[in-house]
């Protein structure tokens, strides 16, 4: 899970690492996941999240399709 | 939970992963019920321990150890897992700041200001995951 410069730098990097592109968001949405998925990780009654949950996170901010499935 | 609790309370105060033993020592509990907490919460991937260790490695989002992506907020540097757990890091502490990595291409570094929760400035670099989500957590250190 790694920020890059631009498109063209991606490609670069998964072509010299001999890897198959992944999916790509933007800064701005991956800070809504980011915000989204963590908000209440310090608050002392914080439990691990049902799997459904998770999965509901991410249909909410619109990454569906199979890559995005967690099970 | 109470040592969850304790662990990641010990590290957002003091900015290092707590010792066992002090922990075991601050909840008046023996350290063998420490060691097995530790890793049932490891296999709730409530944290991370070093391979085969009762070490922690991670507390996502925060890293225990030096990373490529560093957070800095209210005065007080850490290290993400990761780019989604760099930002993730000031949604958990509910603060705005900066992330500061490098492009894994180039090697440029790359910053991401958020201000009030949105990304707000610095260098709009992208975000990419290679591993599918049903995968993330079969090698967590690699994703």
């Amino acid at each position: 899970m790694v920020f890059l410069r631009s498109e063209e730098h991606l490609q670069r990097w998964l072509d010299e690492n001999g890897r198959e592109p992944g999916e790509t968001l933007t800064t701005a949405k991956l800070n809504e996941l980011a915000r989204r998925w963590y908000w209440t990780r310090l608050e002392p009654d914080w439990r691990p999240r049902p799997l459904e949950e998770s999965q509901a996170i991410l249909d909410e901010i619109g990454l569906t399709g199979e890559f995005w499935r967690l099970a | 939970m109470r040592i969850r609790n304790q662990v990641y309370g010990s590290f957002v105060r003091e900015g290092r992963a707590p010792e066992l033993a002090h922990v075991a020592a601050a909840l008046g509990l023996d350290e063998e019920a420490v060691a097995g907490s530790y890793r049932r919460l490891h296999d709730a991937h409530a944290l991370v321990l070093e391979p085969g260790e009762l070490r922690i490695r991670m507390l996502n989002p925060f890293s225990v150890v030096e990373t490529p992506y560093r957070v800095f907020c209210d005065g007080r540097e850490w290290f993400g897992n990761c780019a989604w757990d760099a930002l993730a890091i000031l949604g958990a502490l509910h603060t705005d700041g900066r992330v500061e990595s490098t492009c894994p291409d180039c090697g440029e570094r790359l910053q991401v200001e958020v201000v009030g929760g949105r990304v707000a400035g610095g260098d709009d670099p992208i975000f990419h995951v290679v591993v599918p989500a049903r995968h993330w957590w079969d090698d967590i250190v690699f994703t």
